[in-house]
C-alpha cells in the first residue's frame, strides 16, 4: 500500500507556477484558493451529487461542511484536515486507488483557509457579474489597468509595442482571417496619427471578410457539417444558415438577438418583414446542426433523443459555458446541477415535429422544415396560390359522374402463397402472413390527384392492433419517412395518411372508433386532393367515420422513393397484416360519394361508384404549384408543436426508460426565470439574454466576451471556454472578465464594439517577445499577458493567405459549399471541384462529418462532431508536410511566382535581390534582413541550378493543381520561384501570429 | 516519453528542448503550454502499472458482423431445427432492429457448412477456415463475447471506443496516450482498411483521438502512392531540392537578426517547427522503408496468398501490420468490411472467407516465425453477432441473418492468451450465452491488462471528469490470460 502511495505521488504534478495567486500569509479566497482544490479531490464522492455522496457529507456548501468537517478557525478539529493529512490506509483521503491526492501545498492552503475562518463563495461564474472597480492607473485602457496590475504584483515588464507591421498583421488576421496587403502596411506604417490603429479597426470591421472570419469560428460552437454524420452521412442542404452568420456578423447583430433569432427565431413576434421573419427562422437551423442517422434498423426513439441531448449541450456549452451533459445520466459531480434540471432545459428542445431517422430512399428534408423559395418562386408561388384560393371558392360544386374503378380485384382465384384463400364477404378472399405483400400494379397517385379506395377487412384474433400495415404506397417506412400513402391500424384504430416525409410533413386522420376482430368490415378511404386534413375521409361499414387529424401539413410530394404501385398487407421493416384478411379491393379515380361508399358497403360484388371529380381548372392549378414548391429548396428549422411534447426525466439518460415527468425549467443555482417570460425557447433566450442588473444571467456575457478575447488572444481569461464550472479554469483576470462582461451587456452586446475595445488596448499592442528571460521562467503559459501570445495561423488562415498571395483568391460571399482539392483526400474522397469554387475562402469548404476536409483536420480544425468553443493547438510534422507538399499550397506558391515574374519582366540576375525583398515583405509584412536575404539568394540559385539540371522536373513542377501555367515564362525561373515562395510560406512569421 | 508537463522553456537551450521535449510523430501538444492545463498531461504513465505481456496489439476487425455460428460457434441443433419458429422461451425480450423486428415469423437456419474439430485442441471450425484451422492451437477463442449495439454504427464504434456514440477516443488512441511511442518516425497507431470493399461505411472518428489530444489519433494508411496524406515530394521536386529548402528555412529559424526570436529564452514555436520539420523529412523516408514489400522473400509472400502483392488487399495490409510492429509501431488497426450477410449469406460468406482466412493465419503465422507473437496480441472479430434465425424469407438456397449483439465469438493469439482455449458458451441455439459472457468493456479491460496497464488507472479529465476506456465498467477476464 505504501509503495502505491507513492507511485500515485509521482503521477502528480505540481505546477511550476501559479501567477496571479496569494502569497504565503495573505487572505485565501475560496473561489480562487481552495474550490479548484475541493472540487478536483473531493467533490466526485462529497459535492452536488445526492446519489452517490458517501458518508453524508457534502463539502461544495458551507452549512453541510461546517457541521464537523471544517470547524471554522480549528484546524485540528476539523476532520477534513485529520482525513487529508491520516496515514491510515483506511482512513485517508482521497482514498487510495482514487487516482488523486494532495501536494502540500495545497494542504498548506486548506490548513489556512480553515484558519481564516473557512469562509465559502458561490461558484464565481454563477454570480452575476458586477462593474468592478478600475485599478488606478495612469496610462493606458481600463482593460490594460487590469492586466497590468497583475504584472506589476508578479513584479514583471511587460514587452514593448510590437513592430507596426506586426501589429497589423497581427490584427488583420484576428478580423478578417487574411493577412494584410503591402499597401496596408505600409499605409499604417506611414500613419503617425494618434488615432491610426482605431482607423485601421475601423476599417477591418467594415471589410465583408469580417463576417466569414468570425462565423468560422462560430462554426464550431454551432458544429456546422454539410453533412448528417453518423454512418451513412449523405450530403445535406443546410449552408444557407452559414451565410446567415456570415450576414449577421457583417451587419454586427447585436449578440442577445444573434442567439435570440437562433434558439427561438421561430417564436419571435410577427412584427417585420416577411423577409426578416423568413430569415430568423432560418436561424434556428443552428439547433438541427447535429448528426442525424439513417441506418436501417435503428431505433428511432433512440436518435430522435439524441438530437435533443445535442440541442443541450450545444446551448449550455456553447452559450453557457456547464457541462451539462455530465446531468444526463445523474446529477452533476461537481457543478449544482440535478439530472432532473437537464432534463427540465431539454423540455425546451423536445418540442417539435421530428424523426429520429431521416429518408433512406428518398431526398425529403427531414422536418420541420423552412422553404427558401427565390423570388421569382416566391412570386409565381403567391400568384398560384391566390388562383388555387379563388377556384376552390367558385368551383366547389364539382361534378358527379358515375365511374368503373381502375383497379379492382376480389380474389376468388388462388392467391400466391404463403399468403392463403379464405372464405370471403363475397366468394374467396385473401389471408396476409403479414411478410409477403399482395401487389397491385395500380396507384401511383400525386397529392393533388383525387382518388379513392374501397376494401373489406377482417382482423384476426393474433393481428397487431398496436401497429399494422393494411394496405399502402411506398417504399418503407421509416426507412423512406413513409413517403406516400398508407392505411394502417393505430392502437386498434384506422389510420389514413398521405404522406412527403413523416411526422411533419404529412396530413393524417385517424378513426375514433376501434376496428372490431373477427369480422369482416368495409372500409373506404378518400383523398379529395387539396393536401388538407379535412379533404380525406374514411367510411366504416358505409359510414363516414368521425376521426381525429393527426396531422394537417402537406407542402410536397408523395410520389416518389420506389414502391409506386399499391401493396397489401406487408412493408419494408413494418408490421404487416398479419392474419388478417381482404376481400374486394377496388381503386377510384376521384372521391367516392358518401352514398357511393354506403351503396359499396350494401353491395360487396358492385363495383361501378358514384364519384365526385375535381374542375380541372382547380386541378391544374394545384398541380402547377406541386410541381413549383417541390422544386423549392427547404432546409431544416425549429416550429414548435402546437400539443407541447411531454418530456421526461430518462433513467441513466435511456430513451427507453423514462420516469418522472418535467415542464421546461431553468436550474436552481442560476437567476429565477421570470413569470412572465413564456415557458418555450424563447422564453429560454430572453432569460439567458436578460440585460437588466437584477435578473442578468451571470454565464452568458461572461462565456461570449470570453471567446471574443480568445479571438485576440489564442486562449480566454477562461481558459477552458466549454467549462466555467467547478472543474473548469478559474479567470486569469476575473474583474477583467467582469468588466467586459458588463460593458458587452450595457452597451447592446455589441461584437464589434467589443472587438475594438480588446485591440485597442497596450496589451493587444505588445510585442510577443518578452522583455525579459524573467517572463518566461515565472508565467510560462503567460497567463499575464506581459507579452502578446504567439500562435500559428488557423487552418481557414493558412489556406486563404495561400491563395490571397496567390492573386487566385474569389472575393464572393456566400453560397454552395464547394470542393477544393484536399477532398480528394478525405476518408471519404470527393471529386475536387474546378475554376473557382478551388479557390474560395475555406469558410465554404465541403465538411463531412464522417470525413472532414484532411488538411484542415491536419491544422487542428475543429472535427465539427459536437459544439467545440476551442480548438486544438498542436505542432506535427503531418502540418509540414500539408504546407510543403498539398497542391493548393504548391500551386498557390507558383501562383505567387508567376505573378512575380510577369510584373519583373524585364528583370535581370541583379533585380534577385530586390523581387525577394518584396516577396518576403507580401508573405511576412516585414522588411527582410540582410542574413535573411543572403539565405534566400542561396537557395534561390541553388533551386535554379537543380532545375536547369533537370529542365523535365520544372516543367512538371508547373502542372501541380488545375489552373494552367502561365504561358511565355521560363519554366525553371518559374519552379526555382516556386520553391522559393513555397519554402517562406513555411517560415514562422509567416505562419505565425505573432 | 518525457511527459510534456516537464517542459519549461525557459533555462532550457534549444538541444536540450528538443531532446527533452519528446516531439513524436503525431507532434507536441502546444495547447498544454498554454492553456494552464499542465496537470491534465499527467496521463502519459512514467511507467506500467503491472508487467505487460503484449507490447502491443494487431487487431484485425472484421467490420459488418461475420455469422459465428457458420464460423466459429458449432450449433448443430439449428440443422435439425432449420426452418421452424425461434421458440419465444429461447428469444425472451431481446430487442431485435428494426429490420426483422416486425417479421411475423422468425425461422430457424442451420448451417450449410460443415464443421470439424482441429488441432491438439480439437477446436470446432467451419471448412470456410481451413488456414485458420491449421492455427488452431495458436488460438484462444471466446464464444461469449456480447454487446448493447444492435447496429453498425454504434456497434463498431463500441468496439473501438467503449461507447455506442461519437465523441470517446478509440483504443488505440488510449495507448498511445498512455504508453506514447516506441518508434521515432512511425505513428504509434496505425489504421489500413481493406481497399475496394463494399459494405457498412466506416467513418474516421473510429480511430479518432475523441477529446485527447488530436496527436493520439490513428494515423491511416493509405495504400496509393502516399501511405500519409502528401508524405512525397510534389512532382518535380528531388530530394536535393527538398533538403535545400529545408536547409534555408531551418537557417532562416536559426538567424540571430530576425525581430520574431529573443536569444534570451528558446521560442518554443520555432524550435517546434524546426523539428517539426525534420521529422517530417526522415518520415518521407521511414514510411516509404516501412511499407515496400521489396525485402520480403517469396516465401513469406506466399505465406500470405496471391493477394498480397495488391497493395490495399487484406493480405496486404496483414503483412503490412506484421512490418509496422517490427517496427515498433503499438496498435495496428485492421478494417475488413463486407460481412454483413443479412441476405445472400450461402455465397458472400464463402467469399469473405477468402479474403481472410489465408492472412490471417499467415499474420501468426509470421509473427511467430519472427518471434514475435509472443508479445503481440492478434485480435480477430466484428462489432456483434448475427441471428441464428433467417431474416426476411428462408429459401432452398439463400438466406440471411440480421444483427444479433447477445452472443458472438471472436479469436485472439498471441500476447499473454492462452492458446487452444475455447472460452465462454452459448446456448444450443445459438442466441444466447450460457457461460462466462464477455462484454465489450471486459474485453477492453484485458486487452489494458495485457499491455501492462490498470483499465482503472488511464484516465484522461474532460469536462471535469475522469473519463476511461471502460467507462464504470469492465473486468480483467483473468481465464483467458496465459
Amino acid at each position: 500500500m505504501k509503495n502505491s502511495f507513492a507511485f500515485l505521488s509521482a503521477l502528480l504534478v505540481v505546477p511550476i507556477f501559479t501567477p496571479a495567486r496569494a502569497d504565503q500569509g495573505s487572505r485565501l479566497r475560496f473561489n480562487r484558493d481552495i474550490r479548484p482544490i475541493l472540487s478536483e479531490n473531493c467533490f466526485h464522492c462529497h459535492g452536488p451529487d445526492e446519489e452517490n455522496r458517501e458518508a453524508g457529507l457534502r463539502l461544495d456548501v458551507r452549512d453541510a461542511a461546517h457541521e464537523y468537517a471544517v470547524v471554522p478557525g480549528d484546524v485540528e478539529a476539523s476532520e477534513l484536515i485529520a482525513r487529508i493529512e491520516s496515514e491510515d490506509p483506511d482512513s485517508v483521503m482521497p482514498p487510495p486507488g482514487s487516482e488523486r491526492a494532495l501536494t502540500p501545498a495545497e494542504i498548506d492552503s486548506l490548513r489556512r483557509w480553515i484558519e481564516q475562518g473557512g469562509a465559502y463563495q458561490s461558484h464565481w461564474s454563477l454570480v452575476a457579474p458586477t462593474r468592478p472597480p478600475a485599478p488606478e492607473k495612469s496610462a493606458g485602457t481600463i482593460i490594460d489597468a487590469f492586466v497590468d496590475e497583475a504584472i506589476d504584483r508578479a513584479g514583471l515588464t511587460p514587452s514593448p509595442p510590437a513592430d507596426r507591421a506586426v501589429l497589423l498583421r497581427r490584427a488583420t488576421f484576428d478580423l478578417t482571417g487574411l493577412p494584410p496587403t503591402k499597401e496596408d502596411v505600409e499605409r499604417f506604417a506611414d500613419d503617425r496619427s494618434p488615432d491610426a490603429l482605431e482607423k485601421a479597426l475601423d476599417r477591418l470591421l467594415a471589410d465583408p471578410r469580417y463576417g466569414e472570419r468570425m462565423a468560422s469560428d462560430w462554426l464550431d460552437v454551432a458544429r456546422y457539417s454539410d453533412t448528417y454524420g453518423y454512418q451513412v452521412d449523405r450530403d445535406r442542404f443546410v449552408w444557407p444558415w452559414r451565410d446567415w452568420v456570415i450576414d449577421a456578423f457583417n451587419r454586427n447583430l447585436p449578440y442577445d438577438r444573434f442567439l435570440t433569432h437562433q434558439l427561438a427565431g421561430d417564436l419571435l413576434p410577427d412584427d417585420s418583414s416577411a423577409t426578416a421573419a423568413r430569415d430568423r427562422v432560418l436561424a434556428t437551423t443552428f439547433n438541427r446542426l447535429h448528426p442525424q442517422k439513417v441506418e436501417g434498423g435503428s431505433v428511432p426513439e433512440e436518435f430522435r433523443i439524441e438530437y435533443v441531448a445535442d440541442r443541450v449541450q450545444t446551448v449550455a456549452t456553447g452559450v453557457m459555458g456547464l457541462t451539462y451533459e455530465c446531468c444526463r445520466c445523474h446529477n452533476h459531480k461537481y457543478d449544482p446541477i440535478t439530472q432532473r434540471e437537464y432534463f427540465q432545459l431539454a423540455a425546451f428542445f423536445d418540442n417539435i415535429d421530428e424523426a429520429g431517422l431521416y429518408s433512406f430512399f428518398t431526398d425529403s428534408v427531414p422536418t420541420p422544415t423552412l422553404s427558401l423559395p427565390t423570388d421569382d418562386q416566391e412570386r409565381r408561388l403567391s400568384e398560384l396560390e391566390n388562383q388555387i384560393a379563388a377556384a376552390e371558392r367558385t368551383e366547389t360544386a364539382a361534378c358527379e359522374t358515375t365511374v368503373d374503378p381502375i383497379f379492382s380485384v376480389d380474389f376468388d382465384d388462388d392467391v400466391a402463397a404463403p399468403n392463403r384463400s379464405v372464405p370471403g364477404v363475397s366468394g374467396q378472399a385473401i389471408r396476409l402472413t403479414g411478410d409477403d405483400p399482395y401487389k397491385t400494379d395500380v396507384g401511383n397517385f400525386r397529392r393533388s390527384d383525387p382518388f379513392s379506395i374501397s376494401l373489406w377487412i377482417k382482423l384476426s384474433d393474433d393481428t397487431p392492433t398496436d401497429r399494422a400495415v393494411v394496405l399502402h404506397r411506398s417504399r418503407a417506412w421509416t426507412d423512406a419517412a413513409s413517403r406516400g400513402y398508407e392505411m394502417l391500424i393505430d392502437e386498434g384504430r384506422l389510420r389514413w395518411s398521405l404522406i412527403h416525409f413523416w411526422p411533419g410533413n404529412a396530413i393524417s386522420l385517424r378513426t375514433a372508433d376501434r376496428l372490431p376482430i373477427g369480422r369482416w368490415v368495409h372500409v373506404v378511404v378518400t383523398n379529395d386532393g387539396s393536401s388538407r386534413a379535412a379533404g380525406l375521409s374514411i367510411h366504416v361499414d358505409g359510414r363516414r367515420s368521425d376521426t381525429t387529424v393527426l396531422r394537417d401539413e402537406l407542402t410536397k410530394q408523395i410520389t416518389g422513393g420506389g414502391g409506386d404501385t399499391i401493396a397489401l398487407g406487408q412493408r419494408f421493416r413494418d408490421r404487416g397484416f398479419k392474419n388478417g384478411a381482404i376481400d374486394q379491393l377496388a381503386v377510384y379515380e376521384g372521391v367516392l360519394t358518401d352514398e357511393a361508399a354506403a351503396n359499396l358497403h350494401r353491395n360487396p360484388s358492385g363495383r361501378r361508384a358514384e364519384v365526385e371529380s375535381i374542375a380541372t381548372t382547380l386541378r391544374t392549378l394545384r398541380l402547377d404549384r406541386d410541381r413549383l414548391l417541390d422544386d423549392v429548396d427547404e432546409i431544416m428549422v425549429m416550429r414548435e408543436l402546437d400539443k407541447p411534447r411531454q418530456t421526461f426525466v430518462l433513467a441513466r439518460g435511456a430513451y427507453d426508460q423514462p420516469t418522472q415527468r418535467v415542464d421546461p425549467g431553468t436550474p436552481a443555482c442560476l437567476p429565477a426565470m421570470d413569470d412572465s417570460l413564456p415557458r418555450n425557447r424563447l422564453g429560454l433566450a430572453r432569460w439567458l439574454t436578460a440585460s437588466d442588473a437584477a435578473d442578468r444571467h451571470p454565464l452568458t456575457a461572461r462565456v461570449a466576451v470570453n471567446r471574443l478575447w480568445q479571438i485576440c488572444f489564442g486562449v480566454g481569461l477562461v481558459r477552458t471556454p466549454e467549462d466555467f464550472g467547478s472543474q473548469g479554469a478559474p479567470p486569469t483576470h476575473p474583474e477583467l472578465l467582469d468588466h467586459l462582461a458588463v460593458e458587452f451587456i450595457e452597451h447592446g452586446w455589441d461584437v464589434k464594439r467589443m472587438l475594438k475595445r480588446i485591440m485597442s488596448t497596450d496589451v493587444y499592442r505588445r510585442s510577443s517577445n518578452p522583455a525579459t528571460a524573467e517572463v518566461v521562467r515565472s508565467d510560462p503559459t503567460n497567463e499575464l499577458l506581459a507579452r502578446f501570445p504567439a500562435g500559428r495561423l488557423t487552418a481557414e488562415m493558412l489556406r486563404d493567405q495561400a491563395l490571397m498571395i496567390s492573386g487566385r483568391l474569389v472575393n464572393l460571399i456566400g453560397g454552395a459549399p464547394v470542393k477544393p482539392y484536399e477532398v480528394e483526400f478525405s476518408f471519404k474522397p470527393a471529386k475536387s471541384d474546378v475554376g473557382d469554387k478551388l479557390y474560395r475562402r475555406s469558410v465554404y469548404t465541403y465538411w463531412k462529418r464522417t470525413g472532414p476536409a484532411p488538411e484542415m483536420l491536419t491544422l487542428d480544425a475543429a472535427k465539427r462532431d459536437v459544439c467545440r468553443p476551442q480548438r486544438e493547438r498542436t505542432s506535427s510534422p503531418l502540418q509540414a508536410l500539408v504546407l510543403l507538399n498539398g497542391p493548393q499550397y504548391v500551386e498557390a506558391a507558383r501562383g505567387m511566382a508567376e505573378e512575380t515574374l510577369a510584373r519583373n519582366i524585364d528583370a535581370a540576375t541583379s533585380d534577385d535581390a530586390r523581387i525577394l525583398a518584396d516577396v518576403y515583405q507580401t508573405l511576412t509584412s516585414r522588411r527582410v534582413d540582410d542574413d535573411r536575404l543572403k539565405i534566400l539568394l542561396k537557395l534561390l540559385n541553388r533551386q535554379r541550378k537543380l532545375f536547369r539540371d533537370a529542365p523535365e522536373s520544372a516543367r512538371e513542377h508547373l502542372t501541380i493543381g488545375k489552373s494552367p501555367p502561365r504561358e511565355h515564362q521560363d519554366s525553371v525561373e518559374v519552379a526555382a520561384w516556386t520553391v522559393v515562395i513555397g519554402t517562406l510560406m513555411n517560415f514562422d512569421p509567416c505562419v505565425m501570429k505573432r | 516519453m518525457e511527459p510534456m508537463n516537464e517542459l519549461n522553456p525557459s533555462g532550457l537551450s534549444r538541444r536540450d528542448w528538443l531532446t527533452r521535449g519528446g516531439l513524436g510523430f503525431g507532434g507536441l501538444a502546444l495547447a498544454q503550454m498554454f492553456r494552464g492545463e499542465v496537470a491534465s498531461a499527467a496521463g502519459v504513465l512514467p511507467r506500467l502499472h503491472h508487467p505487460a505481456k503484449a507490447k502491443r496489439v494487431i487487431f484485425l476487425f472484421q467490420s459488418g458482423a461475420p455469422s459465428q455460428m457458420d464460423l466459429f460457434d458449432y450449433k448443430p441443433l439449428l440443422r435439425e431445427k432449420h426452418g421452424t419458429q425461434l421458440p419465444d422461451e429461447i428469444r425472451g425480450d431481446q430487442r431485435l432492429t428494426g429490420m426483422s423486428g416486425n417479421q411475423s415469423s422468425l425461422p430457424l437456419v442451420g448451417s450449410p457448412f460443415k464443421f470439424s474439430r482441429h488441432g491438439d485442441s480439437g477446436m470446432w471450425l467451419s471448412e470456410l477456415l481451413p488456414h485458420t484451422a491449421g492455427i488452431a492451437d495458436e488460438l484462444c477463442m471466446v464464444h461469449s463475447m456480447h454487446t448493447e449495439a444492435i447496429n453498425h454504427g454504434p456497434g463498431v464504434t463500441f468496439m473501438q471506443t467503449g461507447s455506442m456514440f461519437p465523441g470517446r477516443p478509440s483504443t488505440g488512441a488510449w495507448l498511445d496516450y498512455g504508453l506514447g511511442s516506441e518508434s521515432e518516425d512511425l505513428p504509434s497507431f496505425v489504421v489500413m482498411v481493406t481497399k475496394d470493399k463494399g459494405g457498412q461505411p466506416l467513418v474516421s472518428r473510429l480511430w479518432g483521438n475523441g477529446f485527447l489530444p488530436s496527436r493520439h489519433q490513428g494515423v491511416r494508411f493509405r495504400s496509393g502512392k502516399d501511405p500519409v496524406l502528401h508524405l512525397g515530394n510534389p512532382a518535380g521536386v528531388s530530394i536535393e531540392s527538398r533538403r535545400a529548402s529545408l536547409d534555408a528555412l531551418r537557417q532562416l529559424h536559426e538567424s540571430p537578426s530576425g525581430p520574431s526570436r529573443s536569444d534570451a529564452v528558446a521560442d518554443p514555436w520555432i524550435e517546434s517547427r524546426i523539428a517539426q520539420y525534420e521529422l517530417a523529412f526522415r518520415m518521407q523516408s521511414s514510411i516509404p522503408e516501412a511499407t515496400d514489400f521489396a525485402d520480403e522473400p517469396q516465401e513469406v509472400l506466399d505465406l500470405y496468398g496471391p493477394d498480397v502483392t495488391n497493395p490495399g488487399t487484406f493480405a496486404a495490409n496483414c503483412l503490412q501490420a506484421r512490418r509496422l510492429a517490427q517496427r515498433g509501431v503499438r496498435f495496428i488497426q485492421l478494417y475488413h468490411p463486407g460481412w454483413d450477410h443479412h441476405g445472400g449469406l450461402p455465397k458472400g460468406l464463402p467469399r469473405q472467407c477468402k479474403e481472410t482466412d489465408q492472412p490471417s493465419a499467415a499474420l501468426v503465422k509470421d509473427l511467430k516465425r519472427c518471434g514475435l507473437l509472443d508479445d503481440t496480441l492478434v485480435i480477430w472479430g466484428g462489432e456483434f453477432g448475427r441471428t441464428n434465425y433467417c431474416q426476411g424469407k428462408l429459401k432452398p438456397n439463400d438466406f440471411g441473418r440480421d444483427h444479433h449483439p447477445r452472443c458472438f465469438s471472436m479469436w485472439m493469439a498471441g500476447g499473454g492468451v492462452k492458446p487452444g482455449l475455447t472460452h465462454g458458451a452459448t446456448d444450443e441455439y445459438g442466441y444466447n450465452i450460457v457461460e462466462s459472457p464477455l462484454h465489450i468493456h471486459d474485453f477492453h479491460a484485458t486487452i489494458l491488462h495485457l499491455l501492462g496497464i490498470d483499465h482503472e488507472r488511464l484516465t484522461f479529465k474532460y469536462q471535469g471528469r475522469r473519463f476511461r476506456l471502460t467507462d464504470v465498467h469492465g473486468h480483467v477476464v483473468d481465464a483467458i490470460l496465459s
